[in-house]
Parts: structure tokens; C-alpha cells; sequence
């Protein structure tokens, strides 16, 4: 949906104030985000999460390892171990967690252009850091859990959905946590929060927000925020991410159950 | 570990235990009880290949795209094209490259920078299959001869290994160029190649097939890549006077010697590779191997059609 800059900054006069338009415009977002009566570029509603779907036990060849779909993103996390942890590495009285994560070449619309930028380099440390708190650690001392990750198709969120199929890939390969994690990103367009952000809002957005947490222990396990946020509406946002992770969290914890009712069924 | 006075649920699962154990202490022993009663561990006869699925268009980001099943092997192949000016060598021919990745999700064997060995033997069988078969058309990869070419990027990720994994990366790589749509396409006066879109192309222009030129602009519209025969693997392993089709990756490890054929649904033979191993291969059994591929190509084939038209059978009918 791309428009003529005139009409750009009109619509966002309706649902922004000038200001917030004249930003948009300095960056050059040609993309209208919301359209005049509030609805965003894929249909949805401002606080409207996208379509989740989870399958546990999707690589056998993995201890752990589930399959999300946010949307249009696709991801696959495969758990190994506890195993053993490598030579060099220094010893350590509780475990370790090892974390990977990479875009199959396909997964952008220009081929491996997430390569080239710096999402390879910093989600694999923002996924070890989110996990880090959740998992209990002196469980397997000495050892070391290996968390892959591979991005099959990018489609805004990346990282929000690799923590949370994460966290639903160490339940399935039997890791003592405290809690799931359920990750969940905002983004806002003027004063507008824009819950669960997809590709084209994730570019042309003023600024950004991610959230993990363990919903039922009502605790943060991080928290990004990037960009330009008018202070009022941070507050907000936050709330609404933490509302829209604890949703998340039951859609996990259904899914896990029902798989463990069906191997018991075998 | 003895189970004393547990009733008959006990004693099945101590001789569940055992069996266990017999089959890690001695995995060769454990395959050759039942490779003598020609039947797998698994329940197979020794020349039936594992269940397998073909879906097309997974991934929309990619022009063309496969997820291929054989068991729990598990492949994902994407199409992605770019256009590049043609080689001097060939200026009627575009070009295709074929890769093979093993990322580290699909086997407890891969670590993050430490590829596994396999990956880099399969990548050159794949994409010397792809090639020598003939598959692809090059010719139709062209757009205008000596100045624009397609390049189509075979990208063929492996999701869960076990075993067999250039039989179905081949069949993922071949199912995703099937899927894959060339998209409309005009050549301007300047010599750049840009996207037609719905608004400059009337519908009469697009069904046409033929490249069309009108006020020194080149226009080509959608279309598919011609259908050729289609190059199908099949992996066997050998052990003693057993053969065994599309072995696991626990098949694969304990007996080692194995073979691999590709044939095209011509029934011509596209390669056959076996990489040494504990046993020799006599005539006979280069023989036999080639019998079972035989066979598979035509279940494949099957599928592959079976596929095509799940994927395009509407679109077809329209036409």
C-alpha cells in the first residue's frame, strides 16, 4: 500500500498530531500504517495480536524443539542437551546456556539481506538474556544446553517469536524453568501503540518495544525500547504487552498440555 | 535391572529395557535378528521407502518453494531469482545455483560454525544432479539475450536429519523449482528490468506466453518452467546380502556401506555414488539398486503431480 507523500502526512493528521506526521515525513515513510478510521496495513485493529500457531516436538532429531508461526513469521527452535559443555569454556558450578540463531536465505524478500545486517550478531545474545532467568540453571551444573533457532520466514517480530518458541522448546525437552516466556513487540505510529508489530510497521514506525516476561510470576525478563516514544503512551504499551504476553503464555501452556495428553494417549 | 513380583506389565517393560540395552551394546547384532526375518525395527520390508509428503508454496517470500518429508527427514527449499547480465560464454542462458545447508536445529551433529562434513558432499551431489539432468531449461532462464538473465537460488535447508538426506533435498529442490513462477517482467528502452504490475498489463497480455515486443519494449509475461523429466535419488545401504531402500539415520550409522542412485523419470541414470563403506558392491547389486530406484521414481513422480496439482489444480482449470 504505498502512497504519494502528500497523502501520507494528511492521514496522518487524522490520527496523529502534527508533529508526530512531520517525523514520518523526515524518514520518509511512504507506508500509510494506520488508515483513517484506525485499521492497520494487514486488517488488523491497533491492539489486535496476530494469528498464533505452536506445534511442539517438530525436529526428532532434537531433545526439545517446537515450531511457531506469528502471523507470517515462521521459526523453528530445536533444544540439545544437557550435554556436555565445550573444552575450552571455563568451569562452571551451574549450567550454561548456548544460544544460535540464523535467517535461512529465503526468509526476506531480498535474499539474505538479514545476514547482512546486525540481527544475526545481537539475537542470539537478546535470546540467551531473556531465557537466562527463566531457566533454573543449577539443574544441569557443569553442562551445557544448546538453543538453535532458525528464521524460515521473516515477517516482522523475529525476535519476540524465536524467545517464545524458545521457551515452549525447553518445556518440550524437559528443562526445569520457573516459567514459560512469551515475548511479545509493540511499535508506535504518532500516539498510536500498535501491538504485535508486523513487517511493514516494524520499518516505518517511530519507535519500537519488546517484551519477555514470565506471566504468572508477573516479572520482566527484558525489555527493549528503541526509537522516539512519547513518554504517555510508554506506560501504556507496556501494559498492553503485558497483557497481550500473559495471553500468549495460556496459547503455550494449552499447547504443551495437549501434546502431553497425546503422548500419554500412545 | 530386575523387576521382582511387578505382574506381566512388569515383565514387558524389563524386556522392553532389555531389548534397549541389546541394541545399544550391540547395535549390529540388534539389526541383523531382524534384518534375517526381512523386516526392519521399524516395521518395514527391506525395500519400501519411508512415508513421504510433498507441499508446495511454504514460504511466500520465496518465488518458488517445497516442503519435502521422507519419515523424519524433513527438507525446506526456496527459490529466490535476481536478474544478472547473462556470461559471454552463454548469452542465451540464465543461471541456477544450488546450495545445500545443514543449519544447526536439524541434528544434535551440527554446531553453530562447524558445518557438518556431510553437508558439503550432499551440496555437490545436489547440485550436480540438478545439473547434469538437465531439469532446468537455461534457455528459458534468459530474458534478453547478452544483456538480462534470471538467476534462480536454490536454497535447500534440512529441518530434521534422518537419513537419506540427498533424496529428499533432491526431491525439495525439484518440487520448489516446479512450484517455482517466473514473474511478468518488461525490459525498458534504458535496458533495466523492472517488475510488470497489475495496472500496466491488461489480461489478454498476461495469459500470453511468448515474449512480445511493442515500441522497442520487451515484455514477458508470467510463466512456468517447462516440464522435463525430473531427476529422483534414492539412497540403499548394503550389508551382507541385505539391501535396504531410504535407510534412517540409525540405519545409515550401523551398517555402513551405502549407495546412492538419481535417476530421472525418463529412466535415464543421472548418477550413481557410493563412497567406499565396509562392503563391495558387485554388478549384482548395482543392479538391484537400480531396480528399486526405478520403482521409487514412479511413487515420487506420483507425488510430485499429486502436489502440482493441489498447488495449481484451481488455477489450472481456469486457464
Amino acid at each position: 500500500m504505498v502512497k504519494g507523500r502528500g497523502e501520507t502526512s494528511a492521514s496522518y493528521a487524522v490520527n496523529a498530531s502534527a508533529d508526530a506526521a512531520d517525523t514520518a515525513l523526515k524518514r520518509g515513510g511512504p507506508v500509510q500504517l494506520l488508515s483513517p478510521n484506525g485499521v492497520r496495513v494487514d486488517g488488523r485493529m491497533p491492539h489486535e495480536s496476530r494469528f498464533v500457531y505452536l506445534k511442539t516436538g517438530a525436529v526428532t532429531a532434537a531433545a526439545g524443539s517446537a515450531y511457531a508461526e506469528v502471523g507470517q513469521t515462521k521459526v523453528i527452535v530445536s533444544v540439545f542437551g544437557p550435554r556436555e559443555s565445550y573444552k575450552a569454556e571455563a568451569f562452571s558450578g551451574i549450567g550454561r546456556l548456548n544460544c544460535h540463531v540464523q535467517y535461512a536465505l529465503f526468509a526476506t524478500s531480498v535474499r539474505g539481506k538479514a545476514s547482512q545486517g546486525q540481527e544475526e550478531k545481537e539475537f542470539p545474545v537478546m535470546l540467551h538474556k531473556a531465557l537466562e532467568g527463566a531457566v533454573m540453571l543449577h539443574t544441569f551444573p557443569k553442562t551445557t544446553v544448546d538453543i538453535f533457532a532458525i528464521i524460515l520466514q521473516s515477517g516482522g517480530g523475529d525476535l519476540a517469536a524465536v524467545i517464545s518458541c524458545a521457551s515452549m522448546a525447553l518445556a518440550d525437552a524437559g528443562i526445569a524453568m520457573y516459567d514459560l516466556v512469551p515475548a511479545v513487540s509493540a511499535c508506535c505510529v504518532g500516539k498510536e501503540v500498535l501491538l504485535d508489530t508486523a513487517l511493514e510497521e516494524e520499518k516505518w514506525s517511530d519507535g519500537e518495544m519488546m517484551v519477555t516476561c514470565m506471566a504468572s510470576r508477573n516479572e520482566v525478563t527484558q525489555l527493549k525500547i528503541t526509537g522516539q516514544w512519547p513518554g504517555a503512551i510508554t506506560k501504556d504499551a507496556l501494559n498492553l504487552s503485558l497483557d497481550a504476553c500473559a495471553k500468549l503464555a495460556d496459547v503455550m501452556r494449552a499447547c504443551l498440555k495437549e501434546q502431553a495428553e497425546g503422548d500419554e494417549d500412545e | 535391572m530386575t523387576i521382582v513380583g511387578e505382574g506381566a506389565e512388569g515383565s514387558a517393560a524389563t524386556a522392553a529395557m532389555e531389548v534397549e540395552a541389546f541394541k545399544r551394546l550391540y547395535p549390529l547384532q540388534f539389526y541383523e535378528r531382524y534384518l534375517d526375518q526381512s523386516v526392519r525395527p521399524d516395521g518395514r520390508p527391506l525395500n519400501r521407502a519411508r512415508p513421504t509428503s510433498v507441499n508446495l508454496g511454504a514460504i511466500p517470500t520465496a518465488e518458488g518453494s517445497a516442503l519435502v518429508k521422507i519419515g523424519h527427514t524433513t527438507m525446506l527449499a526456496g527459490v529466490k531469482l535476481e536478474v544478472v547480465v547473462p556470461s559471454t560464454t552463454a548469452p542465451d542462458q540464465g543461471q541456477l545455483a544450488v546450495d545445500f545447508q545443514m543449519p544447526t536445529i536439524c541434528s544434535p551433529l551440527v554446531r553453530p560454525g562447524r558445518p557438518a562434513e556431510v553437508a558439503w558432499s550432499v551440496s555437490e551431489q545436489l547440485s550436480n544432479a540438478l545439473s547434469s539432468s538437465n531439469f532446468v531449461n537455461l534457455q528459458q532462464l534468459c530474458i534478453v539475450p547478452g544483456k538480462a538473465a534470471w538467476i534462480a537460488y536454490v536454497d535447500v535447508y534440512c529441518l530434521d536429519a534422518d537419513g537419506s538426506l540427498l533424496d529428499a533435498a533432491l526431491l525439495a529442490a525439484v518440487a520448489a523449482l516446479t512450484h517455482l513462477q517466473l514473474p511478468a517482467v518488461k525490459v525498458t528502452e534504458a535496458g533495466r528490468v523492472v517488475p510488470l504490475t497489475s495496472q500496466n498489463v491488461d489480461g489478454d497480455q498476461e495469459e500470453e506466453i511468448s515474449e512480445k515486443k511493442s515500441e522497442d519494449q520487451i515484455v514477458k509475461s508470467r510463466q512456468r518452467l517447462e516440464r522435463r523429466p525430473v531427476p529422483i535419488g534414492l539412497t540403499c545401504v548394503k550389508h551382507k546380502n541385505h539391501l535396504l531402500a531410504d535407510p534412517s539415520a540409525e540405519e545409515e550409522s550401523t551398517l555402513q556401506t551405502s549407495l546412492t542412485v538419481v535417476m530421472d523419470s525418463s529412466d535415464r541414470l543421472v548418477s550413481f555414488y557410493k563412497p567406499g563403506g565396509a562392503v563391495t558392491a558387485t554388478s549384482a547389486t548395482v543392479k538391484d539398486c537400480i531396480d528399486l530406484a526405478k520403482k521409487r521414481v514412479i511413487e515420487v513422480k506420483d507425488l510430485l503431480e499429486e502436489a502440482y496439482e493441489e498447488a495449481f489444480g484451481a488455477e489450472m482449470m481456469v486457464e
